[in-house]
Formats: C-alpha cells, structure tokens, sequence
C-alpha cells in the first residue's frame, strides 16, 4: 500500500463524462515557484461522491482548489466540472465554495442571513427582490443549524457558528458540487464532530457530491468516502481505512509512525464510524475507480 | 443668521445654491462608496488617490488650465486630476490586491508603495504649483483651499458636476449592489461563485477616483477622503445589519454636509473642516455609546 502508485489512467484520455469534476494530466506551475505545484495529476470525483484531499502544506491542495474554481489555469492538462470549464460552472454557480476563512471586514453588520444569501442573490436581477430567495436561504440556514443566529451579526459569530453561515451560502446557491477548503481549522475537537456530523446530514438530504480539502487526516477520513492524498502528484487513491502510517510517510515525507501513529487509528475509527452512520455511499454507483464492492481499479498520478 | 440671509436673500442665494447642491451630490455618492470603502478596507487607498489629486492640480496649473472658467478649460482642469487619480487609483489597486500578493508584492510593501505614490504626488503637485508661479499661472485660489476646500469656490459648474458624478456613481452601484457586496464582504470566497472581483475592483477604484477629484473643491485634497470613509464608519456604530447601516450612512453623510455648510456659512470657517468634524462627532458618539452599551 505505501508504493507511490503509477497513473492508470492515460493522461491523453478525454475526461470521464460520468464525472462531475475530471482532471487529466494537470500541471500547473506559479509564475515564482521553484518547481510544478501540480505535476501530471489526473482524477475522478463521481456524482453523489465524498471526496478528501488530504495532503501536506505546500502540496497542491489549494491549487487543486483554485483550477477547480477556475481561479487559476493549468498550464498543460484538462479540467472538467460537470462538462463546462471551472470558470463556466463557477459563474453558473454549480459549485457550492466553503473557503477557510472569511476574509471580510466582521465589525460590519452584516447579519448571517445576508452572508448566507450572498451566493443565491448572484442570480437575481438588478431589481428583483431578494425576498424570493429567502424561503431557501432560511431552509439551508436551518439544515446546518443556523437558523437561531440568523439576525446576528457575523462579527459576534464563533468560528463554527460563521462556518454554518458559509456552508448555508455555499448550499442556498443551489449548487451540485460542494467544496470545502480546511473546513476544521481553528475549530475544537468538539467542533470538528459536529462538523462531521453536519456534512453527512447534508449528504444524506441533499445527495451532494463533496470534496473536502484538508490537512487534517482524521477530518478527511471522518468525512469521506475516498481519499486523494496529493503531494504535487496524486500518490494514495482509496478508501481512508486504508490510510497506513507508510502511506502518511511517503505523502508527509516525514516519519509518519511517529507522527500520524495515534492520529493513524483515530481516523481508521472516524472513517469507520462515519460509515457505520449510514454515509449512504452503498445506496449510490460506485466512484469512478471502483468497483462496486470497493475494490480500487485505477489511480491517478505520475510519479 | 447668516444662512438664513443667504437663503432669502436673492442676491445671496447664488453664493449658497452652487456649494448646497454640490454638498449634497457629494454626501449622495460619498455616502455610498463609504459603505465598500469601509467594509473593503480601502481607506488608505482612498488616501493615496486623493493626494495623487494634487499633483494633478500642479500639472493643470502649469498647462494654464487651473483657473480657466470656460466649461472646456473646467472639463480639462478635472479630467488631468481625474487621470491622475485614476493613474494613483490603479497603482495602489493593483498593489493591494491578491494578484499582487501572489507575485510577492503585497502586504506591507502595498502600505508602503501607497504612502510612496501619496507623498510622491504632494511633492509634485507643490513643485508644479510653484513652477505655474514662475510661469504667471499662480493659482486663483490659495492653497490651504486646495488643501482644505473652500466653499466660496464652488461654481454652478461644480454643483451639476456632482450631481451628474453622484447619479453616475449611485446608478452603478444599485446595478451591481449584490456581486459588490459579496465581493466587499469576502473577494476570496466571491471570486470562487464567479463573482468578476477584477472587474469590480476596477469599477470601485475608477468611481473612488471621480468621487475624489468631485469632492475636491468643496472639501480639498486632504479631506475629501474622509468623506468616502467617515459616513460609513459612523453608521457601523450604530447599525445592527447592511441595510439600517447603508440608511444611517446616507443621513450621516447628508447630515454632515449640511452642518458642514450651514457652519460655514454661519461662522466663516472651512467648509471640508466642518464636515469632517461634524461626521467624526457622530462616529465618537456612536464609537462611545457602542463601547458602554457592551459594558
């Protein structure tokens, strides 16, 4: 399992149609930067799928964010979200986007229920009422559990109170893809059940498909059904149970034994648990590169 | 009551009218900005462009354009300024934004590069003004007009100015309210719901630098900046969501022009100075009262 893993999927093949996100062959290098932040990294996100993309600082993830954003472009490759360019399916608002942080000016009062409506009031016009959104943005507020700090303003949030906010922006948009950037940083451990909690309460109302972007290896493994371990390639491509300390060591590129050993079985047990509750992973078509009973039959990467 | 003179009086009103309709152009689309420029953080920005303003001045004075009366030499007065804000505008824009940033150009270097093209400008505009000395093109107003505003110096061409920049500025703001506040309150989340924040960037900048060299004669070159932060930043103290807060900034801001100007009027002093004292009183109450009221 630790073996860097050879690209099976050819890097000339067109994207998987049946994927909602496909990347084929991505490089991307920053105009400044010492080498490719992404070499050769070809994957699938399947319809209805939970996706994490664990990997270290410096390994790729936020650029993997951006491209999938269309915030950036690959230099050389292919980038797909639902058969549109990023940038397409972004302006559509097809993707649903939690960032890590709120980079806002908090002493402003805006109340949470405007933060949440920001994304679904992009489709009204110039004057339209944005009361026509509000019966759904109240919905989403309560989904996440928001609803009782809806008239607050954002600036007398906590962090996993503002989190709430912006994944019911993210989801009043009526998006088909959902996408969590460090979604557990700065939060509790407390918090960051209650995280895990939510998404696969989401998950199983709303059938989204989710990509969570992490560092965190237990908020990955808590929280998905496949794991994308990203270190400028794409090395591990599984289930998170299979996510050994050799696997956490050659991504990490430090001794992960030491370091991920106790973190190692907490997320082979979050990922349990997570499944234990009914993820709903077995109701739905297999991800791309697995079979029906689990087995993995292609992973991306070059290296 | 010399305002009340002014007002009844008809040979006194044309002296009151140009400066009035002016001022409230003014807090019309001062207001407004003040409302992105605060929740955007932009008010050093809107500093370094107001001061580039100065140099504009210089370079007006120097063309024989400073004092010209005629609606060509007024539209060519303000258009130099206008491109040498716009030229500041794009400057500290581009330095403060995340493109920057990513190219290792931000952070505090956009601090310094703004206070760079801020003083930069002054010293050119001083230089200028000196050299349009030398040249017999003295300017027609004193300087500390230039730098403070002067109420006697606002003409009719001023007052429809103003007012034509403040139905410019307010009708592209409500066309683009929604993306400009997402964009306002989070760029980096806005521009992943393809939100054009560039695009908006822009916008913001070229509107922040026609308001400026607008406000200018009214509130002069150093305060006519407050007037794109102060209405907002009072508001904020007081508001407890976007839209009490958008309401109070326009009151302030209309509140602030009118005391400003029946101050003036009433006790012969700097009009720009009057504003901004009476919109920095309210930022302080409400600055105080927010502090007491949270124990």
């Amino acid at each position: 399992m630790s073996e860097v893993r050879p690209a099976l999927d050819a890097p000339s093949a067109p994207p998987d149609r049946g994927a909602v996100i496909s990347l084929r062959d991505v490089w991307f290098t920053y105009p400044r930067g010492e080498g490719p932040a992404l070499r050769g990294v070809s994957l699938d996100v399947g319809a209805g799928e939970r996706l994490g993309i664990l990997g270290p600082n410096g390994g790729g993830k936020s650029t993997f964010l951006k491209l999938a954003l269309g915030l950036l472009r690959p230099q050389q490759g292919v980038i797909e979200v639902l058969g549109l360019s990023p940038a397409e399916a972004a302006r559509r608002r097809l993707i649903g986007y939690v960032p890590q942080r709120v980079e806002a000016e908090l002493s402003f009062p805006i109340t949470a229920r405007h933060a949440a409506s920001m994304a679904a009031n992009l489709g009204l016009g110039a004057w339209e009422s944005a009361k026509r959104n509000r019966a759904r943005v109240d919905r989403m507020l309560d989904l996440v559990g928001a609803m009782s700090f809806a008239q607050t303003p954002v600036g007398e949030l906590s962090g996993g109170q503002l989190q709430r906010v912006m994944i019911a922006r993210a989801l009043a948009g009526e998006p088909r893809i959902l996408l969590l950037d460090e979604p557990t940083v700065g939060i509790d451990p407390s918090g960051q059940r209650q995280f895990s909690e939510l998404l696969q309460r989401l998950h199983q109302e709303l059938k989204l498909t989710t990509v969570v972007v992490s560092h965190d290896l237990r908020t990955v493994a808590a929280t998905s059904d496949r794991v994308a371990c990203l270190a400028q390639t794409l090395h591990y491509h599984d289930s998170p149970t299979g996510l050994t300390p050799a696997v956490l060591a050659e991504v990490f590129r430090h001794d992960a034994a030491a370091i991920f050993g106790d973190l190692h079985v907490d997320a082979h047990r979050a990922s349990e648990c997570a499944h234990d509750h009914g993820a709903g992973h077995d109701t739905r078509a297999p991800a791309p590169g697995r079979q029906a009973d689990g087995s993995r039959t292609s992973a991306g990467g070059t290296s | 009551m010399n305002t009340w003179n002014y007002l009844t009086d008809p040979a006194l009103r044309s002296l009151f009218w140009p400066p009035l309709v002016a001022g409230l152009s003014i807090a019309l689309f001062g207001g407004a900005l003040s409302i992105f420029v605060v929740l955007k953080r932009m008010a050093f920005i809107g500093q370094g462009i107001s001061h580039a303003a100065f140099g504009g001045i210089g370079v007006a004075y120097v063309l024989g354009l400073g004092g010209a009366a005629s609606p060509a030499g007024y539209a060519g007065q303000l258009g130099i300024v206008f491109v040498f804000c716009l030229l500041a505008a794009m400057q500290v824009g581009f330095l403060t934004s995340d493109r920057a940033t990513r190219a290792g150009r931000g952070g505090t270097q956009s601090d310094t590069a703004i206070g760079i093209v801020l003083v930069a400008s002054m010293a050119l505009g001083s230089l200028l003004l000196h050299q349009a000395e030398r040249l017999g093109r003295a300017p027609t107003v004193s300087w500390e007009s230039l730098l403070f505003g002067s109420i006697v110096s606002v003409t009719w061409n001023d007052a429809w100015a103003s007012l034509l920049v403040a139905c410019v500025v307010l009708g592209a703001i409500i066309a683009v309210r929604r993306p400009l506040m997402f964009w306002a309150f989070d760029e980096h989340a806005a521009a992943g719901f393809g939100v054009p924040v560039q695009r908006l960037r822009l916008m913001l900048l070229i509107l922040l630098a026609l308001a400026t060299v607008t406000a200018m004669r009214l509130a002069g070159v150093v305060l006519a900046t407050a007037m794109l932060v102060l209405p907002a930043a009072a508001a904020v103290q007081f508001a407890r969501d976007a839209r009490g807060a958008a309401v109070l900034t326009m009151v302030f801001a209309v509140v602030g022009v009118l005391a400003g100007v029946v101050l003036s009027f009433e006790f012969d002093v700097p009009t720009g100075a009057s504003i901004v004292l009476t919109l920095a009183t309210i930022f302080g109450v409400g600055w105080t009262r927010a502090r007491l009221s949270r124990g």
